[in-house]
């Protein structure tokens, strides 16, 4: 069930790097899939609604879990920081309400790390969501946005442009209103470079979400 | 210490400070003298007049919803209603806080003002107390209501690496030990302390808060390391701004003693005499926003605050006005105009924030 | 995009719909209608059913899951989203496979794949009563009905229709094959005239239980019979019609 997309053109002539997904590589979990940016890949599995071990277990909702795990090496600060700010972004999208006293977890393997891993994790998380088939109340994707010294804005970036940027800002777009769901920056920028960015970040949104349209499309087609 | 009496005594607290000096007050920052009162009113108007209807019969009909809540939390908060049937308001308001803590806070939050009597852009009153720690290079202890967080300095000479010569580095170590609220545990940091270590080391990293140069002491010889423990004492809410005050008073705090190689031996010489304080090139302040029910952004959320939230966001921002972080982990999504009024309130809470760091600092420099 | 805008609902039957899409249910076609033909009787009040996958808002429908967007005219008419999904949640009324994984007094906890154990009491098989108790061991595998399955409580199956009768529902027999296939084929395998089982029941007597928690048990006459039906089965839930047809015309012509 893999699907292709190149060279799918935003904002200012930057463009995203190719995107590809497979959903449902795995067979032992309740959902998967593998996200493929440009180099960077994220494997997602998912597995839930599940029982919930001892204390994780909540009266009123589903205990998500999101568990990243680093390509090399045991996970450290940065990808417990990076857990809490995807786990938050799938909390805010997920119903737990229709699942109490549940557990969701979602396991995130980076494959491979060509920049903006980030969103290439919140893309596969999200992926993973919808092929687990959890109720949600909408979509969300993940958008890096680099500031090139010279003013330049670059969507997607590889990690070489992620070294040269004055900044790197990710944000979750969600499909509803194409709010912003999540911000994480690095570097210092000025306000209006920040709403520039948001304004291209939604706008790819909207290419994004039609890429996840069309791989959901692809694989109902076989049925 | 003289450090701390100073800086308590001439009200290094924002609220004494401002409270009459700031003509364009912001809409958050009120003068504290009147509006301490206010709340009261306002505790006793919504809960006991229009709350006590809807609590008078609470297992009659109507109360079912009342019922369903009650139930995950226990049957005792059921049995309190009925002994509460006849009681006064203030304890009513308990009970209905015990049951519907999310209803209870919209009904304040509609009359713009919280429980604790703040308004929703409003500020907790920020206490600063530098070079409390004497052992320490650096010290600060802030206060953000009952939020306690210190922050020690601790600088150590170590010889940097090849492709990093000329800088020196700055380790910060968020902890939230077990004394500070009981929902942490002892043991290995769990997963808020080591994302608020995160957060605090990309603002050093964002901010250039100091320059790592001014940290290399013999080139590809001997450098600076900064150890930075910050410590929450009493956790209630919005750490993220308090840790990162707390670092940059203690970073402010920092005297360096003077080093010199020998030139015949190889050996450093350190004279504890001679004393520098750091160069501090940037004021990055963190701002923190709990939004209610999607829509409502409210300021300095505490810990009952942020655990009713359905998302927060904190916006760091320096002097000159740059963004040198904006972290929103999650929740409800927020519209880019929504963003613009987090960063503008930012902004100005830059400035105060500067401004008593600026006045703690000089009543402790020797006259 | 369909997802902001809101789509009228018929417009996307059969289509793929992702969670966040707004669907636009039409309103009724009355207010008008019925004040012209003032004498005639009021048009019976019908509802509009809605079915997994969907939820109601403010503009309309939400789709909450993934999948194709089904639709029945019956009653008022019924939308639901048809999703693929491998993790079972109980639904009351539906059949499905436990496995006993321990007996606690008067009830037997039945794994069925869900988030909780389901609970099966000793005097819900036929026949049974308090002296005759039915012979059920730990590990076997029970087919039976949900009669309370929903988010707060703990799931209860019985193996008794209303009127006290098994109809199919028990013990399942010592041998045979259990294997575990998606919800999405269960449902297919399901649905009355189904083209699988048609074409399957044309190869040689079997025996299948098929539990809407994806559990599919399968006896024939020799363990290599019984074999090719659960490859087939497996095989299944990633062929087309086509191939599928292909791989049965293979099988029956040996």
């Amino acid at each position: 069930v893999a699907m292709e997309l190149w060279g799918y053109r935003a904002m200012g002539g930057s463009c995203l790097r190719p995107f590809s997904c497979e959903l449902g590589p795995l067979s032992r979990p309740d959902g998967s899939a593998a996200f493929l940016q440009g180099d960077t890949s994220v494997l997602a599995a998912l597995y839930g609604p599940a029982e919930a071990k001892g204390n994780r277990e909540l009266p009123e909702r589903a205990a998500l879990e999101v568990l990243l795990r680093p390509k090399t090496g045991l996970p450290g600060v940065g990808e417990r920081s990076r857990e809490q700010l995807l786990r938050r972004t799938c909390e805010a999208v997920v119903l737990g309400r229709l699942h109490p006293r549940c557990a969701v977890s979602v396991v995130l393997q980076v494959v491979a790390d060509g920049g903006s891993l980030l969103s290439c994790c919140l893309n596969a998380a999200c992926m993973g969501l919808l092929d687990a088939g959890l109720p949600l109340a909408s979509l969300f994707c993940g958008v890096t946005c680099a500031l090139h010294p010279d003013g330049s804005l670059i969507l997607d970036p590889t990690t070489r442009q992620e070294q040269e940027a004055r900044a790197v800002l990710t944000f979750a777009i969600d499909s509803a209103e194409k709010k912003v769901l999540m911000a994480s920056t690095k570097g210092a920028c000025s306000m209006e470079e920040m709403q520039q960015c948001i304004a291209a970040a939604q706008s790819a949104a909207d290419t994004i979400f039609q890429f996840y349209r069309d791989s959901i499309r692809r694989r109902y087609s076989k049925s | 210490m003289t450090a701390a009496a100073a800086g308590r005594d001439s009200g290094s607290s924002i609220a004494a400070e401002e409270s009459g000096a700031e003509p364009q007050a912001p809409p958050y920052r009120a003068a504290t003298a009147t509006r301490k009162r206010t709340p009261r009113r306002c505790r006793e108007w919504p809960l006991a007049g229009e709350l006590a209807l809807r609590c008078r019969h609470p297992l009659a009909a109507g109360a079912r919803h009342h019922r369903r809540h009650a139930a995950g939390k226990g049957f005792r908060s059921v049995t309190r209603w009925r002994h509460l049937q006849g009681g006064s308001g203030a304890a009513m308001a308990e009970a209905f806080k015990t049951v519907e803590p999310l209803e209870y806070y919209r009904r304040f939050l509609k009359e713009n003002c919280r429980p604790d009597g703040r308004e929703l852009g409003e500020f907790r009153t920020t206490t600063v107390n530098i070079g409390s720690i004497t052992t320490a290079d650096g010290s600060a202890l802030v206060k953000f209501g009952n939020t306690t967080v210190i922050c020690g300095v601790k600088a150590e000479l170590a010889t940097p690496t090849e492709d990093s010569a000329n800088k020196g580095y700055i380790v910060p170590n968020v902890e939230l030990p077990s004394l500070c609220s009981p929902r942490f545990r002892s043991g290995p940091p769990g997963e808020e302390a080591q994302a608020a270590s995160q957060f605090i080391a990309d603002v050093i990293e964002n901010s250039q808060i100091i320059a790592k140069e001014d940290l290399c002491i013999a080139n590809g010889k001997l450098v600076w390391v900064l150890y930075c423990d910050i410590i929450c004492m009493d956790y209630d809410g919005n750490l993220l701004d308090a840790s990162a005050f707390a670092l940059l008073a203690a970073l402010k705090n920092v005297q360096l003693p003077s080093v010199t190689i020998n030139e015949e031996t190889g050996l450093s010489e350190v004279n504890f005499k001679q004393k520098n304080p750091l160069m501090i090139r940037k004021h990055p302040v963190a701002t923190s926003f709990a939004i209610f029910d999607d829509t409502l952004l409210i300021v300095d959320p505490n810990a009952e605050e942020e655990d009713l939230a359905t998302g927060t966001v904190t916006v760091v921002t320096d002097e000159e006005d740059r963004l040198c972080s904006v972290h929103k982990p999650g929740g409800s999504p927020l519209t880019g105009a929504k963003l613009q009024d987090c960063i503008t309130r930012a902004i100005t809470r830059q400035r105060e924030v500067k401004k008593l760091i600026d006045k703690v600092i000089n009543s402790i420099k020797p006259k | 995009m369909a997802a902001r805008g809101g789509v009228a609902v018929e417009e996307r039957v059969g289509q793929v719909v992702l969670p966040g899409d707004v669907l636009v249910v039409p309103a009724h076609p009355d207010e008008d209608g019925e004040r012209l033909r003032l004498g005639a009787p009021p048009a019976p009040h019908t509802r509009l059913l809605c079915g997994p996958g969907l939820r109601r808002c403010d503009a309309g429908l939400l789709v909450t899951k993934c999948g194709l967007l089904r639709h029945r005219q019956a009653a008022g008419g019924a939308y639901w989203v048809d999703s693929q999904q491998k993790r079972y949640v109980p639904i009351k009324g539906d059949h499905a496979i436990g496995i006993v994984t321990a007996k606690a007094g008067d009830v037997f906890k039945l794994d069925v794949g869900g988030s909780e154990q389901a609970s099966l009491s000793y005097l819900a098989f036929e026949g049974a009563t308090k002296r005759n108790r039915p012979n059920v061991q730990v590990g076997d595998l029970i087919y039976g009905q949900f009669v309370v399955a929903n988010k707060d409580m703990e799931p209860e199956m019985v193996c008794v229709d209303s009127s006290g009768r098994s109809s199919g529902m028990g013990i399942i027999g010592q041998d045979g094959f259990l294997f575990k296939v998606s919800l999405g084929l269960i449902r297919k395998l399901l649905a009355p005239k189904s083209e699988i089982i048609q074409e399957l029941s044309q190869l040689y007597p079997f025996e299948m239980v098929l539990g809407m928690n994806g559990r599919i048990w399968v006896k024939a006459r020799t363990v290599q019979q019984t074999l090719i039906i659960v490859n087939i089965l497996e095989a299944c839930e990633y062929m087309t019609a086509e191939q599928r047809k292909q791989a049965f015309a293979k099988l029956s012509g040996n």
